[in-house]
Order: C-alpha cells, then sequence, then structure tokens
C-alpha cells in the first residue's frame, strides 16, 4: 500500500545541509499496525508527515497504492488523502469553535458527502463511541481523552483504509491511553484499517504488528511481532 | 537602553516591510488629512480674532418679524449710528460704515490716468479705528477722516497706486470722478476678516450721510459698536426694545423691524447675516469637518492596532525570551511604544509633504480666496506634536498591553493566542467604515451624475459663444450705442449684439407686481428683464405666438412666456395677444409668448417672466462670436470698448461661464466626495487587511486542521472570505437608507434632478464587494496556502 525508496529529507541552511531523514526505504502493506518508535529528533514525525503527504520529501519515491505521490499535483494530492487517510495528532486538532457533532462532519463536507448520508455517518460515529450525549458539547467541555476519541471519530468518520497517528497518546493518562490503544487494535483488526502512529512508549507499541525504529533519520531495526 | 530600542524597532520594521508600508501608508494619509482639516478650521476659526477690544464689539443688525417667518439683514437704516450713539448709556464708541463701488482713477503729476480700477470703498467715521485697533502707518484717523474728500488706503493698495505708502500720503485719487485726498495708511487688513477695508472715506465724504429714512435697510450699511468696559451684552436688552418702540412707533403690523446685536466673533459663522467680505461659513460644517478628521485618525489607529495585533503572535518568543532574560512590563511597553512612535513620526513626516502637495489643490479648490500655509502659524506645530503623540499612544498602547503581557512560559513555546474577544468590535468598525465609504461612494456618484446632467440639459436657450459685456449707464454713455454696435459688428467674427439688462439666465432678479387685462394680480410677481428686439435671435428664443416687440427705446410692448401664462390659467397662447399689461405702472399690451427656457439656475424653477425693450434699463450687451474666433474677436472688442467707454473699466463674461459659477458649491462638495471616498477607500482596505491578518493568524489552526481533513486551498480561501463578504454587505445595508436620505435631500436642492435610480447603489455594491474580495483574498490565499504542518507542529 505504502512503498517509500531511498526517502530522504534535509534543511540546508548556509551551504550546511542537516539532514532528518537519510535513505529510508520500506513497504507497509494493507492491514498492518506499525509504530514509529525512536528518540526524540529521530525524524519520526516526519516520516510520518511525509507519508500523510503534508510534507514533501527533498528526495524519493513514495508510492501510495502505486500512484506515484510526489508527481501529483496538489488537488489530486489534496483528492487521494481525502479519500484514504485520517489523521490523529497528540494535541487532538480539533475546531474549538465546532461541536463535538459539528468536528466528525468536518471531513464529510470536504469529502462532498451528501447531506442524509452525513448525519447517518456522525450519528454511526457517536454512538460508536459511546458519545451521543456529548454531541453538542465543544472540545473545551472535555476532558482530553475524551478529545482525542472525538479526534478519532473524525478520522474514521470519512471512512479511511490508513490512520496516521502522531503520539495519539502523548497527552493522555495512561488509562485513557490504554483505551485508545485497544481501540486502534479493534480498528486494525475487525476493520482492516492500516495504522501508523509515532509513539515513544514500548507498551503502545507493542499493541502493533510491526515496529520500526529510528535513529538519526535512518532506520536501524524493522521488527515484526 | 532607547538608541537600543530605536536599533531593535528598526529591524522589525523592516522585517515586515509590507506591514510597515501600510500601516505608514494608511496612518500619513489620515494624519495628513488631519492636518488639512486643522489648517482649513484654525483659518476659518481665526476670522475678526486678536483685535483688543475683541470681546466688547459687536455689529448692530436688523431682523423683520413677519406672520409666516422671519427676515434678517447685515445692514441698518442710516440714521441708526447716529441715534445708537445718543440712546444706549452702555455703548462707549458707535461707528456707521458704508460700503460703495466704483472706478478709482489715479493720475500722475501730468494729470494722465495711470491706474483705472473697480474698487470697493468704504465711508467710516474715526470711531471706526477706535474700535478696531488697526495699525496706522500714517496719518491719524482722528485727524485725517474727519473732513469730506479725505481717504485713506491700506498699505497693499498704496504701494499698488503709488509705489509706496509714503509716497501716497498727499496724493489725490478720483472715486466716480470725484476727488479724494490720502491722508492715511494704514496696515493691510488680515485675510481671514470680514472687514476686507482697502479703501477707507471719511463718513463726511458719503451723499447719504443724513438720510432720515428708517424704512430703508440696505446691506451695504453696516453699524459697529464698542460696550463700555463692565458692561455686559444682556444689560443692553431692555435699552434695545425701547429704541425698538422709539423709532418703530407703527411697527404692530406684519413684517416688524428691529435690531439686535451680534458679536464681532459670530459674525463669520452665522449665515443669517452676510458681511462685507461675502464668506460665512457655518460653525457645524466646521463641526463636521472635525467630526471627519477625527474618524479618519481614529479609524487609522484602530487598523494599526489591527495589524499590530495580527502581528503580535509572531513576536510573541521575542517578548517569552525577553521576560524570561529579565526585562520588566514597563521596560516592554516601552520598547514597543518607541516602535509606534518611530511608526508615527515617519507617517508624519510623509503627511507634511502630503499636505504640502494637497495645499496648492485646496487654494484651488476654493478659488484661491484663501490662503494656507502648513508653517505659517506656531499652532500647527503643537498640533502636529499632540497629533503624533496621541496616535502613537492611541495606536500602539493596547498592542503593547497585549504584547507584554504575555505569559513568559507559553510564549516560548509559541503556545499563545491573542485573545478573540474584542474581534466582534472590530467587526462593527470595519462595518462602520464600509458604511461610510458606501455612502461616500453613491454620493460621489450622484453628485457627478447630477452635474453632468446639469451641463448637458437644453436650458430652451442658445448660450454657446456670446459674452454679457458691461455697457455704462450714464447719458453720455448711452449716446454712443448705437455708434458703438455698428462698430462691433463689424469686427470680424462677430456675428451679433444685443443690449440688454441681463443674460437669459442670471442671478440677477427684480420682480414686480403687476396687473394683467385691467386686473391687479395677488398671486404671484412677474420677473422682468429689459433687452431690445435682437435679443431674441442672439439667444435663439423661440416665439409660439404672436412676434418679438419693434424696436424701441420705449416700452411698447411685453414678451412673456409660457409660466406667466400657465399661471394666469390661460390655455391659448393667442388669447393673451393684445391684452394690457401693466408693471410698475407701466402699460403695453403683450405682443408675442415665447417658449419656456430656464431663467434660473436648475435648483430653481422657471419664473413667470417678461421681456420688454426700454434702453435706460440696458446695463449690459450681449455679443455672439463665432466660436472658432471667439479670443481674437473678443479681444477685439474689448479694446473697442476702451477706447469707446473710455472712463470706465471693461468687464464681460461669458455665459457659459456665469451659468457654470452657479454650480461652485456643488462644484466643492463634488470635489470633497471624491477626495474623501477616495481616502475613506483606501483606509478601509487597510482596515480589512488588517483585520484579515488579524482573523487569519487566529485561525491559522483551524485552516491547518481543516486542510488536513481535506479542505482545499479554495475552500479555505472562501472560507475566509466569506465572514468578510457578509459584514460588507450588512454595511451596504446599512449604508443604503442612510446614502438614501443623504442624496434625496442634496438632490431635492435641485428643481430640475435625475431620477434617482438603483444605478449607484448597486455601483457602489459592486465596488465595495470587489474591494473586500481583492483585498481579503490576498491575505487569506497565503494563509490558505501556507504550510499546514508549521501550524500544527507541537513542541
Amino acid at each position: 500500500m505504502i512503498a517509500l525508496k531511498d526517502i530522504e529529507k534535509y534543511y540546508a541552511s548556509k551551504g550546511v545541509k542537516s539532514y532528518i531523514l537519510r535513505h529510508v526505504s520500506t513497504v507497509i502493506n494493507q492491514g498492518e499496525f506499525v509504530s514509529i518508535m525512536g528518540p526524540s529528533g529521530a525524524g519520526k514525525s516526519t516520516l510520518l508527515n511525509i507519508i500523510g503527504m503534508l510534507e514533501e520529501p527533498t528526495y524519493g519515491e513514495y508510492k501510495f497504492m502505486d500512484e506515484d505521490v510526489i508527481s501529483l499535483s496538489e488537488r489530486k494530492r489534496i483528492e487521494l488523502y481525502r479519500n484514504h487517510i485520517g489523521f490523529v495528532f497528540q494535541a487532538y486538532h480539533l475546531i474549538d469553535e465546532m461541536t463535538v457533532a459539528e468536528n466528525i462532519e468536518a471531513p464529510l463536507l470536504y469529502k462532498k458527502v451528501g447531506g442524509s448520508e452525513r448525519k447517518s455517518r456522525v450519528a454511526d460515529m457517536l454512538d460508536r463511541f459511546n458519545m451521543v450525549g456529548k454531541k453538542d458539547l465543544f472540545p473545551s467541555q472535555l476532558s482530553g481523552g475524551q478529545q482525542q476519541l472525538v479526534g478519532i471519530a473524525r478520522a474514521l468518520a470519512a471512512q479511511p483504509s490508513i490512520i496516521l497517528a502522531d503520539e495519539p497518546t502523548g497527552n493522555l493518562q495512561s488509562a485513557q491511553a490504554l483505551q485508545i490503544m485497544e481501540l486502534f487494535k479493534k480498528l486494525n483488526k475487525e476493520d482492516g484499517i492500516t495504522i501508523i502512529q509515532v509513539t515513544h512508549s514500548e507498551v503502545n507499541a507493542a499493541y502493533g504488528s510491526r515496529i520500526l525504529h529510528l535513529l538519526d533519520g535512518v532506520i536501524k531495526e524493522d521488527v515484526r511481532l | 537602553m532607547f538608541k537600543l530600542n530605536l536599533k531593535i524597532a528598526l529591524r522589525n520594521l523592516w522585517k515586515n516591510k509590507g506591514y510597515t508600508l501600510i500601516n505608514i501608508l494608511g496612518l500619513s494619509i489620515g494624519m495628513a488629512s488631519c492636518i488639512l482639516i486643522f489648517i482649513f478650521i484654525r483659518f476659518q476659526l481665526s476670522f475678526d480674532e486678536g483685535y483688543r477690544n475683541e470681546d466688547r464689539i459687536y455689529r448692530i443688525v436688523s431682523k423683520w418679524e413677519y406672520p409666516n417667518g422671519e427676515d434678517f439683514s447685515q445692514g441698518v437704516p442710516i440714521p441708526l449710528a447716529a441715534a445708537a450713539r445718543n440712546d444706549f448709556a452702555g455703548i462707549e464708541k458707535v461707528a456707521a460704515v458704508q460700503r460703495s463701488g466704483g472706478i478709482v482713477n489715479v493720475k500722475d503729476e501730468s494729470g494722465k490716468d495711470v491706474i483705472k480700477s473697480d474698487e470697493r470703498i468704504y465711508y467710516t467715521q474715526p470711531d471706526f479705528f477706535e474700535i478696531f485697533d488697526v495699525k496706522w502707518l500714517f496719518g491719524n484717523p482722528k485727524q485725517t477722516l474727519t473732513d469730506p474728500n479725505q481717504a485713506a488706503l491700506s498699505q497693499s493698495i498704496a504701494t499698488r497706486f503709488f509705489g509706496s505708502a509714503e509716497k501716497a500720503v498727499g496724493k489725490n485719487i478720483t472715486f466716480n470722478k470725484k476727488d479724494l485726498k490720502i491722508t492715511g495708511v494704514f496696515k493691510d487688513m488680515p485675510e481671514n476678516s470680514s472687514l476686507p477695508f482697502q479703501i477707507v472715506a471719511s463718513y463726511a465724504t458719503f451723499s447719504d450721510r443724513d438720510s432720515k429714512s428708517w424704512g430703508h435697510v440696505s446691506s451695504r450699511s453696516e453699524c459697529y459698536m464698542m460696550l463700555k468696559e463692565g458692561v455686559a451684552i444682556k444689560d443692553l436688552d431692555g435699552p434695545m426694545d425701547q429704541f425698538n418702540k422709539k423709532y418703530y412707533k407703527d411697527n404692530d403690523e406684519a413684517g416688524r423691524q428691529l435690531h439686535g446685536f451680534q458679536h464681532l466673533r459670530d459674525i463669520h459663522f452665522n449665515e443669517r447675516y452676510g458681511n462685507y467680505s461675502n464668506t460665512t461659513t457655518p460653525k457645524s460644517q466646521l463641526y463636521g469637518l472635525a467630526i471627519i478628521g477625527c474618524f479618519l485618525i481614529i479609524t487609522a489607529c484602530i487598523n494599526f492596532i489591527n495589524l499590530a495585533t495580527a502581528q503580535a503572535v509572531s513576536r510573541s518568543k521575542e517578548v517569552g525570551v525577553r521576560k524570561v532574560m529579565g526585562s520588566k512590563r514597563k521596560q516592554l511597553i516601552v520598547q514597543f511604544l518607541s516602535e509606534t512612535l518611530t511608526i508615527s513620526l515617519m507617517a508624519l513626516l510623509i503627511a507634511c509633504v502630503l499636505t504640502e502637495f494637497a495645499l496648492p489643490h485646496m487654494q484651488q479648490l476654493f478659488d484661491n480666496k484663501i490662503s494656507f500655509s502648513l508653517f505659517e502659524h506656531p499652532v500647527i506645530f503643537v498640533f502636529l506634536t499632540v497629533l503624533v503623540f496621541i496616535v502613537s499612544t492611541l495606536a500602539g498602547f493596547y498592542p503593547a498591553l497585549v504584547m507584554s503581557g504575555f505569559s513568559p512560559a507559553l510564549a516560548i513555546k509559541n503556545k499563545v493566542s491573542v485573545n478573540s474577544g474584542s474581534l466582534s468590535l472590530r467587526k462593527i468598525l470595519v462595518v462602520v467604515q464600509f458604511a461610510i465609504t458606501i455612502i461616500l461612494i453613491i454620493g460621489t456618484l450622484v453628485i457627478l451624475n447630477q452635474m453632468e446632467y446639469v451641463r448637458k440639459k437644453p436650458l430652451g436657450f442658445n448660450s454657446g459663444a456670446v459674452a454679457i459685456v458691461y455697457a455704462p449707464g450714464d447719458s453720455l454713455s448711452r449716446l454712443k450705442y448705437n455708434t458703438f454696435k455698428e462698430r462691433v459688428l463689424q469686427i470680424p467674427g462677430v456675428q451679433g449684439l444685443s443690449y440688454c439688462q441681463i443674460a437669459p439666465l442670471s442671478g440677477d432678479v427684480s420682480e414686480v407686481s403687476f396687473s394683467f387685462d385691467g386686473k391687479d394680480n395677488k398671486d404671484f410677481q412677474i420677473r422682468k428683464s429689459a433687452a431690445d428686439e435682437n435679443y431674441f435671435k442672439l439667444f435663439d428664443l423661440k416665439l409660439i405666438a404672436g412676434k418679438v416687440f419693434l424696436k424701441s427705446d420705449t416700452l411698447n410692448g411685453y414678451v412673456v412666456n409660457e409660466m406667466f401664462l400657465k399661471k394666469l390659467n390661460i390655455k391659448n397662447p393667442q388669447d393673451a395677444i393684445g391684452k394690457l399689461l401693466s408693471a410698475n405702472d407701466r402699460k403695453a399690451p403683450i405682443v408675442g409668448v415665447m417658449k419656456d427656457f430656464n431663467d434660473l439656475s436648475l435648483k430653481q424653477s422657471i419664473s413667470p417672466l417678461v421681456i420688454y425693450p426700454e434702453k435706460s434699463d440696458y446695463y449690459n450687451m450681449a455679443i455672439r462670436v463665432d466660436e472658432k474666433e471667439m479670443m481674437p474677436a473678443m479681444k477685439k472688442v474689448e479694446a473697442l470698448w476702451s477706447t469707446t467707454f473710455s472712463d470706465y473699466i471693461y468687464d464681460g463674461q461669458f455665459v457659459d461661464d456665469s451659468i457654470n459659477s452657479f454650480y461652485d458649491g456643488e462644484r466643492i462638495t463634488g470635489t470633497l466626495f471624491k477626495v474623501f471616498a477616495g481616502v475613506i477607500i483606501f483606509i478601509s482596505f487597510i482596515g480589512l487587511f488588517g483585520l484579515i491578518s488579524y482573523v487569519a493568524t487566529q485561525r491559522s489552526r483551524e485552516v491547518a486542521i481543516r486542510k488536513v481533513l481535506g479542505a482545499s486551498t479554495y475552500d479555505l480561501v472562501k472560507m475566509l472570505n466569506g465572514s468578510f463578504l457578509l459584514m460588507v454587505f450588512i454595511a451596504n445595508l446599512v449604508a443604503w437608507p442612510l446614502a438614501y436620505i443623504f442624496v434625496s435631500k442634496w438632490l431635492s436642492g435641485f428643481v430640475y434632478r435625475i431620477d434617482l435610480s438603483i444605478w449607484p447603489f448597486i455601483i457602489a455594491m459592486f465596488i465595495s464587494m470587489a474591494i473586500t474580495l481583492i483585498t481579503v483574498s490576498l491575505r487569506s490565499y497565503r494563509a490558505a496556502s501556507a504550510n499546514t504542518i508549521d501550524a500544527l507542529k507541537y513542541e
């Protein structure tokens, strides 16, 4: 599903290149649950952003579902991730001015999903995450764990085939973190959604099926559990 | 410390060149408008100030009370001054002034005319110069303005006539063929004076000085007085009542004539009464201007605040680091204020340059009647300093407070957000700004349309290439009329000449009551105009019945217009022919009916008009010339005129020019509207830009999230623009009724006017929307296409 070949990323300042990623090559198949691990500054988030098409690599080849992402126009790229990718962030990044239901609905608007279909999908999500009672609350009225659940619900509403999560539990207490990880595992097992997460925690990584260890921009280890 | 602050300020300004440019431009245009308005208001307010006894000087004025209204005049009956001097105990000095005009000749030693000029002369009493402490360079009013045929000149006119003030003393000038001896020279009256005296003659020279007529009031006769020290003007109310009773015994009929006092400093501002300099500027107009000035500077400051707070977030890190290093909040505020001060000073410099450029245009706009200068009066420096101080405080303090208030821990992490509480206030301000912009755009469009209409509207007569030239009315000159005409007609390019009273369209009105067909008419008066038989052909006036009266030097028939018949309810013009008309006891038959033409400016409707021949009433001649040879032909006419009527001064004007001068006020309003519309459009542009920058910064995280959720750049631009277009639309809704009220009120000043259509409103909406769209898109596109990751990074 995802094929990275010789991905490089560096920032050049005053002629000195500071590398973030070097010669990253890997293939991630449909249905995998991959955790990217490594110390701070190893390039984990950058790698995830490149996979999510939020950043462009300096060099290298990136094929997403057999399409060459790098040569795509912006419009096509947006089309691609609208339909296939859901993002989950450490800081949740919900829109503060929107209620829970509206937040979940937002990506569907951009996908141009019809009104009734939108309503049923939002209702479905609220149901699934037990948040029907909270649908008219604003993000600031929820706990961190609940906010992250909304974040995940929002990502799932667009029915993506892959979820990219950047330290999804980084801001949460361990009990809530556990709940989120269980949810990911369930989504991966039952719905066949591919999940790629960046994490610091061995415990979280243990939920997945594969771990990529990153150090100074290089994949040091690729472990299958 | 200050030097460092300044250095950092300059660096910061340089870093954000775009913002700085917009800030400085906006501020400087606001400031320049303010300075211009200040100069104008200061000039107007300074009228008649600076006399030693200013507080005690009053003018005695007249008032009539009718059953249905009041009438006012600056003038008083001629005997009033002497009576007032006698009757009021509280008055220290009284001086009568009488204005007269005519030809002044200055001869050299050999008795030859060197200067011949049309001048105004003021007869006054020595007391006048006791009341007004005008400095005399030579002579002394007490001795030199007492006997008949004595006169004094202002310094500039003395220089013009005789080369210098010194040389003028003792010389003679002739005024209307009467010799006046120059016995004194006084310092020029200032430009901002309601008493533009240049030639003053002793009151004893004034031929009507002993008139006993209390019923006759002319605006030429004014009367000034000075209160005794310690006497309040209220103390004179009672004596004035008695004074009025004493001199107007039979005053209880309709049209009671009364007198009152008007303070010197009210003369320039009170439109009820006129004054010798023919300029009054009502205070309300000055207040209006001052409000516009304040509005301009306040919006410029608000724009500044919007832009600065929008930038605040990007500077939060600097603030955080400074705080961690130990900077106190006060020091930060000082730093930010010194930045604003730098900007204000730069803006002020540009504003001064702009003002210098604008001043000549402003002078031109007011027909060079007033001169303005930027650095003439020290008070302007005080104003500039205050302006800079106000602007930098007003515009700098709030952003400084906001920025210096960031918590250092959050600021370093880039986690601050500027509170959005005051956003709604800013939105309201932008709506107000745009509402004003739209009103001005609509006003400008309508005024331009109406002026175009006025210019293009057929007036009913042909005014092209016709000049009205003064025809001297004394009996000697009248004898020359026929020969002059013959000789003028020989000049190549001259197509016709008609002796007449006035041009077909003229503000010079004489109305009389009349009787028609033996019956006195009480319903309306007719306007009469004397002209010879060639007048009709010359101006291409069409007759619909009867014919033009025969050539005659005295009244032999009237030609009336359609309006006259309409007012008398005569349907068939033929019915009027042959009926006797009597005006001013002069009886003659109606011989012709002419088609209506506009005899007054288009602000007024057509009057019932009669034209008749009467040589003794002519004081103008209308000369039609070939359009191609207009200038050379008129030159020859002027030369011929000057040799024929050598005692007089040629005075000619094309009819079209004098018609245009009826709309001077409207022209000035139109220009002011255009300028202010331009300025306000620019300021609104900056305001919008500030607000969208603010909003874009505020919503940058939201924009990024939406982008991640799949929104395209187009979606995001649409989202950011939407609220602005809505705001401008609301501004349109607010502005339309106000503009409609204003515009229809302005148009109602014209009897002949355009129909108010929806188009100016639609165009204004279109313009405002287009401006908004362009401005906002510039910034929102940048926000929407910014790198998503930067806004979402969490480190």
